[in-house]
């Protein structure tokens, strides 16, 4: 989940004056914000990846004003009509179809301001701009850029100077040579052309989705923005732009409209949506029988415009709250407005009789059966490694199932037999007291169409005297036991095995797993002193189906 | 002063208030107890400061290989004394029949003055000299003669030092014996010796119980739980298609909790036959419209490792339509992390459903409630959180003592009608659940999560079983 500092005194300044640092903080988690870190001077909250809005102290201020009572209802986005206009050429419709675009002006960047602006931008590329595949921003000091500006493409030869750079480079060398070229580039799939923004005076603004020009650099000194968004989609880019926007004017800047055409674009309108919430539905999903108005004023905590009507409550959502699909997810904004410490548990009165699964029963009988017969039961994951599972073992398994890009070496196959885990621990308690007897119950895994997944009980003994007979004995009574089957060893050979020591488990002449004295190699491989006897049955198709 | 003793101390102690002092063989003798047993009696004894134990090294001796020769035919110089019995022989005469023993022969008879030598030609002679008595080297070996005999025992240690000379005429034997005797504390002691009371204070040996593994036990506890409270287990394949895990979860196919760095796909595995065709068509049809793009059915096909227990739950709800029903789902999840000891790639989850007309948030909430006063946790509150399937969605905090903090435990809410229409559930599903081991971890009191598949014999023989 990502998370944002926030600096209390600057968020206290952003609340208002009617709200204290102890009131913040009370209120901070029910804004469904996880308190990471806290110092005397700053917050680290983690928040939700489909709340945007709360990547900055600007946005964050807006929902405290909310729940705190200093201003409710949604925060209007007030866009004047500017003198600025973006051309789209047709070529983008191949490769990142869509812009959208805003000014903001008469604002002040501290270096405070800048760090939650990158991190908004991090965000947004990150959750609704998939990687910036999807959407991508970029941020300008407007004053540095002569309008009209055009999006439209290049070639590859192109040459500008990107940002953090003070040479210029053509779109070839960024692309291979710079980080973000190199890990943004395959967005743009070989194209052999590329997206670019000019200015009227031929200068690069941006090359999305991959880095601005340096000349548009944003710094302490700039006050007035440029904001652009490049996507795939183009409501995914007006969604960002409305966070964008609605963040900006809370800072404090004055937006300004810029006019869009061509190529199917046009200027964002960033308007608000309107959904009709029915009091019944509010309050069966939540149990409570909250009046129209009460509802409404719950919603208006939340920043939405709510007007309460009879049995209905009308409501008006901001763009930027792109997380509301319908009128469930206004439910969730009445519980926060009305607050959960307000909701009192009840038990619902419906009467239902439980019950384990036939197959959990069967196997915790048989649990108890191994534990009977002097066996502790081992835990073992199912992700297993090649290592343990099939060279230390001498087994060899041609149908490996295998893990995509695993971050952890321990966990690459799915194992297919529980014996070799079981090794694995015997050879981690060598200097335990003997003997060592050991059972795990589990899923083994098996390709088939696509996958099959079979239960298998192994059980494993260590000591100087453990012999074939003790193994099948132990083995034989479990079925016998508890199931009634009765079994027989067939002579068999298997690599983890001593040769003439191994047999084949049978019943009704169908063979359902293996037993026999582990092979001293293999024993050494575990680097385990004493004699191993093992057996591994499968259950599926002989305890249940 | 009165101690409780075995039946063997006090035997033993019987024995040596008589003799003062002994060996375990006299101890065998005078108290008819086996050896071992004297042996253990004696350490017991020893360790309770009741008797006193030395240690003493004996060398004992007997005749080697020569030395038996000789006893039954004598010494090369009694041979030699034995020759010119009937009167003087010349050496080549002598030398024909004692061969190599002839030089150590003249040496020591002259030595013991039993004989002369007349020098003459062609050959000197050998005669008597007098009786020929007994040399103290023979004294000796008559008194060896084929027994083992106490070095301490020997008069003439001048005769032994001459015999030890001669190869292989003398064999030692260094033996180690312990001697018992009652120390100053045991003579203030009364012994019963009438009853058979043993030392229930001493310490005994560790007897390890085989047992159901620990983690498990939370497992079986939880699953009790949820049986109680009226709910009914369904259980769910491991490797799922994405369809199930994700799709069907309302997750668009390109958000971020679908890529490889979290989930763990199976390479080249594609499920074909996974859900009806209707299924299929609704849930492409709920994320085209609520997501906006172009569904794709291969991407659906991807066959994961479940990263939770509610494509188990939705699939059964489903499949099955129920208007009223509690069900729960409870197994392994996976999870493509780096493994510290907080996060493991494999664990277990629970996952509660109820479904019915009349259900509620508060309704969740009080099962919630329930839940954890069941497993002995009080203090709980709820945090709003955000999960992509439920609509309202709530998070449970408990306090924990120990650590002295509010933990995040389970998450619940209500499943989306994002979720539910498309899949024909048409009533309200209060979904809750979480992982197991965040429980168990504070059952057992652990910090690190990785404990729990160590599979460490010594903790799994020693944790307490029930707490």
């Amino acid at each position: 989940m990502p998370v944002v500092q926030l600096y209390l005194d600057r968020l206290q300044k952003l609340v208002g004056k009617k709200s204290n640092n102890n009131k913040i903080l009370s209120k901070i988690p029910f804004l469904g914000l996880d308190i990471e870190e806290k110092t005397k001077e700053y917050l680290r909250v983690e928040y939700s990846p489909n709340r945007p809005d709360y990547a900055t102290d600007f946005g964050i201020a807006l929902g405290l004003q909310g729940l705190l009572g200093i201003k409710k209802g949604m925060p209007k986005l007030s866009i004047k009509k500017g003198n600025y206009s973006l051309k789209v050429d047709s070529s983008v419709q191949k490769i990142r179809p869509y812009v959208t675009s805003i000014v903001a002006k008469n604002g002040i960047l501290d270096d405070e301001t800048i760090q939650q602006l990158i991190s908004l931008q991090e965000d947004l590329h990150f959750g609704i701009g998939r990687r910036r595949k999807k959407t991508s921003i970029g941020i300008h000091d407007l004053d540095r850029i002569v309008f009209p500006i055009k999006y439209t493409t290049v070639t590859k030869n192109h040459k500008f100077v990107p940002f953090d750079s003070s040479n210029a480079s053509s779109i070839t060398e960024i692309l291979e040579k710079t980080e973000v070229g190199q890990q943004y580039g395959s967005i743009l799939n070989n194209s052999s052309k590329v997206p670019i923004i000019l200015d009227a005076a031929g200068n690069t603004i941006s090359f999305p989705p991959i880095i601005n020009s340096a000349l548009t650099k944003v710094s302490t000194k700039t006050k007035n923005l440029l904001i652009e968004v490049t996507a795939t989609e183009k409501n995914a880019a007006e969604d960002t732009l409305a966070v964008l926007a609605t963040t900006l004017q809370a800072a404090g800047f004055q937006l300004f409209s810029v006019t869009i055409s061509g190529a199917n674009n046009s200027t964002p309108l960033l308007k608000p949506r309107k959904i009709i919430l029915s009091a019944e539905l509010v309050n069966n999903t939540l149990g409570l029988n909250l009046s129209s108005s009460m509802i409404a004023n719950s919603l208006r905590k939340c920043r939405i415009d709510a007007v309460a009507k009879t049995n209905k409550i009308s409501c008006i959502i901001p763009r930027f709250r792109f997380d509301i699909f319908g009128p469930m997810d206004l439910v969730e904004e009445v519980v926060l407005g009305y607050g959960i410490e307000n909701l009192k548990p009840s038990l619902p009165t419906s009467i239902s009789v439980g019950q384990k699964n036939a197959i959990t029963k069967v196997l915790d009988s048989l649990s108890l059966i191994m534990i009977g017969l002097g066996y502790t039961e081992a835990l073992n994951s199912s992700l297993v490694s090649n290592k343990i599972q099939n060279e230390l073992t001498n087994r060899s398994n041609s149908e490996v199932i295998q893990v995509i890009e695993s971050k952890s070496l321990e966990h690459t196959i799915l194992r297919d037999a529980i014996m070799p885990g079981l090794l694995e621990n015997l050879s981690k308690n060598v200097h335990e007291q003997y003997p060592q007897k050991l059972f795990e119950i589990g899923t083994v895994f098996l390709k088939a169409n696509p996958i099959r997944e079979d239960t298998h009980l192994a059980g494993i003994s260590a000591h100087k005297d453990t012999n074939f007979s003790e193994i099948k004995s132990i083995l034989q009574s479990s079925l016998k036991i508890g199931f009634n089957i009765e079994c027989e060893t067939k002579t068999s050979s298997n690599p983890i095995f001593s040769e003439g020591r191994m047999a084949n488990i049978l019943v009704n002449n169908k063979i359902v797993g293996v037993l026999g004295e582990i092979d001293p190699k293999v024993i050494d491989n575990f680097k385990i002193r004493v004699p191993v006897t093992a057996f591994e049955i499968q259950l599926s198709g002989l305890i249940f189906d | 002063m009165s101690q409780v003793l075995h039946p063997i101390e006090k035997q033993i102690i019987k024995s040596l208030k008589e003799s003062k002092s002994s060996t375990p063989e006299k101890l065998v003798e005078s108290t008819k107890l086996s050896i071992d047993q004297v042996r253990r009696g004696m350490e017991w004894l020893k360790l309770k400061g009741l008797a006193d134990i030395q240690e003493i090294e004996k060398t004992f001796l007997r005749l080697g290989k020569n030395g038996l020769d000789a006893k039954n035919n004598g010494l090369p110089e009694r041979k030699l004394v034995n020759e010119i019995q009937e009167g003087p022989k010349s050496f080549e005469e002598i030398r024909n029949v004692l061969k190599s023993d002839f030089n150590a022969a003249i040496a020591n008879a002259k030595k013991n003055d039993w004989i002369q030598i007349e020098k003459g030609e062609p050959s000197s002679k050998i005669s008597l000299k007098g009786k020929a008595l007994p040399s103290p080297e023979e004294k000796l070996i008559d008194f060896l003669g084929a027994e083992e005999k106490l070095v301490n025992d020997i008069e003439d240690i001048e005769a032994l030092t001459l015999l030890k000379k001669r190869p292989d005429f003398i064999t030692e034997n260094f033996t180690k014996f312990k001697t018992i005797s009652l120390s100053e504390k045991a003579k203030d002691i009364d012994v019963d010796y009438s009853t058979g009371a043993i030392d229930v204070e001493a310490k005994v040996p560790v007897t390890y119980v085989a047992r159901i593994h620990p983690l498990k036990e939370t497992i079986n506890e939880i699953r009790e739980i949820f049986v109680s409270l009226g709910f009914s287990e369904v259980l769910g394949n491991l490797a799922q298609p994405s369809f199930w895990n994700f799709d069907a979860l309302f997750t668009p196919q390109d958000h971020p909790a679908r890529e490889m760095q979290d989930t763990f796909y199976l390479k080249d595995m594609k499920a074909s036959k996974f859900a009806t065709s209707t299924q299929i068509n609704q849930v492409s049809r709920s994320h085209k419209k609520g997501w906006r793009y172009d569904w794709n059915m291969s991407e659906a096909q991807r066959m994961a490792l479940r990263t939770h227990t509610t494509c188990v739950t939705i699939k059964h709800l489903a499949d099955n339509k129920p208007d009223e029903s509690r069900i729960f789902s409870l197994g392994r999840v996976f999870r493509n992390e780096k493994v510290s000891y907080k996060h493991l790639a494999e664990f277990n989850q629970v996952e509660g459903v109820v479904i019915g007309k009349n259900v509620t948030l508060r309704d969740l909430m009080g099962l919630q409630e329930e839940f954890y006063r069941r497993i002995g946790l009080t203090k709980i509150k709820f945090w709003p959180t955000f999960f992509p399937y439920t609509e309202p969605s709530l998070q449970s905090m408990v306090y924990n003592d120990r650590l002295g903090k509010w933990i995040e435990l389970f998450g619940m809410g209500i499943f989306r009608p994002e979720v539910t229409k498309p899949l024909g559930i048409t009533k309200p599903v209060l979904a809750w659940g979480g992982g197991i081991e965040r429980i168990a971890m504070l059952k057992y009191g652990l910090d690190d999560v990785r404990e729990f598949y160590n599979n460490n014999l010594n903790w799994l023989r020693s944790a307490t079983k029930c707490q």
